[in-house]
């Protein structure tokens, strides 16, 4: 054997460590099987000539995405939900990064019950945060159930991601590239236009597009503060109690191919970001706090 | 800042915002959305059902002010009701047994068997059936584990069924393969973050010092991994505690959970009934978070993919 071997690649190997390695490899396929199968069936199904997104098989046709086209409900339906998902990522971004700024350099008095406040409402059941809404709504304050109280309920599972995600970045941040750009004169406000924002924001990013797929697919509290109108999840409930018919799972493919577009996009965007920024690899070696 | 802790840059420049009152209301003035929001469209909710839990309904519905724990005494006074909970917590634990032992196995694999890039592109992977409809997921598991599903189509073809089989949906195997379908995912996650900071020479050391491959997972490696599979528990075990949508879409009528239950009440208008149960869920969910608090690692479940 050669002398420059490391001692450690000469270590005698488990007679298992060919059975351990098909055995995970065969786990891992089984996962892959596990996780895509609901999704290959509700995409072919939207292909299927069948009335009803079920065997037997019929026959390919585009049928569907043109019964989706002009299905008035659906559209609107649809339409209500991206304005929702949009307003309440931007509003839950906005208010849960201040409020993260202040949760990690504030002087809270409990942080750390703040923190677990924030937590409760992502671990909370979402049953529970919309019944009690409801139940605020409609007997204690009697507002209108509308696509507002919708707005004002998913905020409430939001903002926290937020919070919670922006806090662990801004809790790792150097603060010394503060006090440098302070010393080398720059005001506060410029300092954290130009040297906090633009480190924290793959954190902020991270936050609205999770607020968004929530948002996006939000059925419980939707559901329970939900007026007369109807968003893609609540239309999408009401059909499976009376039998769905193929064009919802057009439309369920239409939204994955433009979520994953939009991830697509975004990873491209922060990945150009990150290549301008120097001195991350720097950054990533120190240890978060 | 006095002069003998001049620490070059380590020290932090003294700020003239951080004295007096108005100067620390302007300082937790960005707090104050976030908090009003919690406060207001959370906490207060949370105390107006509490008030109606201590309600009553009369024979004709109608909600009563009475004042007592009686809705709470009546739960755990109805046998049919704790078996439920009993039941629930059941599910939870099995699905969260379940989760933990195929994540850990994947979050091996990912860490230890491939390189870091494509562990990255597999969790990716993983986590994209998350960006379509959940209802549809679940909706697409009775077309896989229905009567005439994809399932018994093919054990029926392999001939090791000679009927199609009933027992896998619209009962509690429906529910479990289901709820492991969903919650799997964020336990891959959290498992692989901790997985991937563990250095492996470790185990190699103690088969160095004589320990059995196995031996050295379960003592050297298990142990470094316990808060990443804590957290990955909390994330899997609380959520089931309120899952209602996938109990009444693949649980049938034997299938269904605590949450089913309180939605019952409440269909039913027995708003105080329904509400006593939920605050004890809610109760017991905060206690769960408060004793395992260091492990709520929101970030590592949802900002990692």
């Amino acid at each position: 054997m050669a002398k420059n071997v490391d001692p450690l690649e000469t270590m005698p190997v488990s007679r298992y460590a060919g059975l351990t390695r098909w055995g995970l490899r065969l786990i891992f396929a089984f996962l892959m099987l596990f996780l895509y199968l609901p999704i290959v069936f509700m995409v072919a199904f939207s292909f299927d000539a069948s009335q009803t997104p079920s065997f037997p098989i019929q026959g390919p046709t585009l049928h569907w995405y043109d019964v989706m086209i002009n299905n008035r409900q659906l559209l609107s339906a649809v339409g209500n939900t991206i304005s929702v998902s949009l307003i309440v990522a931007v509003l839950a971004t906005i208010i849960g990064t201040m409020a993260a700024f202040v949760l990690v350099r504030g002087r809270l008095r409990y942080p750390n019950g703040v923190r677990i406040a924030f937590t409760m409402p992502i671990m909370v059941p979402g049953v529970l945060i919309g019944i009690s809404l409801l139940i605020f709504f409609s007997r204690a304050v009697h507002a209108n159930l509308s696509l507002m109280t919708v707005i004002a309920g998913q905020l409430v599972v939001t903002v926290p991601f937020v919070v919670l995600i922006v806090a662990s970045r801004l809790q790792s941040f150097d603060r010394k590239l503060e006090w440098a750009a302070a010393d080398l004169g720059a005001s506060p406000r410029r300092t954290l236009r130009h040297v906090v924002l633009p480190l924290i924001a793959p954190a902020i990013l991270a936050g609205a597009l999770i607020c968004i797929t929530l948002s996006i697919d939000e059925f419980v509290i939707t559901w329970f503060t939900v007026g007369n109108q109807l968003t893609l999840p609540t239309y999408i409930y009401t059909k499976i109690k009376f039998g769905v018919t193929p064009e919802v799972n057009a439309v369920a493919t239409v939204m994955l191919v433009a979520t994953l577009l939009i991830f697509g996009i975004a990873s491209v965007v922060l990945g150009r970001g990150r290549r301008r920024l120097p001195g991350r690899r720097r950054r990533a070696a120190i240890p978060p706090a | 800042m006095t002069a003998e802790v001049v620490g070059g840059v380590d020290v932090a420049p003294p700020t003239v915002a951080s004295r007096g009152r108005t100067a620390r209301l302007r300082e937790l003035a960005p707090f104050l959305p976030a908090g009003l929001l919690l406060g207001v469209l959370f906490f207060v909710p949370l105390a107006v059902m509490f008030i109606f839990s201590l309600w009553t309904t009369n024979a004709n519905l109608d909600i009563v002010p009475t004042w007592n724990l009686d809705n709470y005494a009546q739960f755990f006074q109805t046998g049919a009701y704790v078996r439920t909970l009993a039941k629930t917590v059941a599910m939870g634990a099995a699905v969260t047994t379940i989760c933990l032992l195929f994540s850990l196995a994947v979050a091996y694999f990912l860490a230890r068997y491939i390189s870091r890039r494509w562990a990255r592109v597999a969790l990716l992977v993983i986590i994209v059936p998350f960006w379509s409809s959940y209802l549809l997921r679940v909706y697409s598991w009775q077309a896989i584990l229905g009567e005439k599903g994809a399932l018994n189509q093919v054990l029926l073809s392999l001939g090791l069924i000679s009927e199609p089989s009933r027992l896998f949906v619209y009962n509690d195997i429906g529910t479990f393969i289901v709820l492991t379908y969903v919650y799997l995912p964020f336990a891959i996650l959290v498992l692989y973050a901790s997985l991937e900071r563990f250095d492996y020479t470790q185990l190699t050391a103690a088969q160095d010092l004589g320990a059995s491959p196995s031996r050295a997972f379960r003592y050297i490696l298990l142990p470094q991994i316990r808060p990443g599979l804590i957290t990955a528990a909390i994330f899997v075990f609380i959520p089931i505690l309120g899952e209602f949508l996938t109990p009444s879409m693949v649980g049938g009528a034997s299938g269904l959970l605590i949450a089913n239950l309180i939605q019952t009440f409440f269909k039913n208008a027995l708003v105080p009934q329904g509400a006593a149960l939920g605050l004890l869920i809610v109760a017991f969910v905060t206690v769960l978070l408060i004793i395992f608090r260091k492990y709520l690692r929101v970030e590592d479940v949802y900002a990692r993919g």
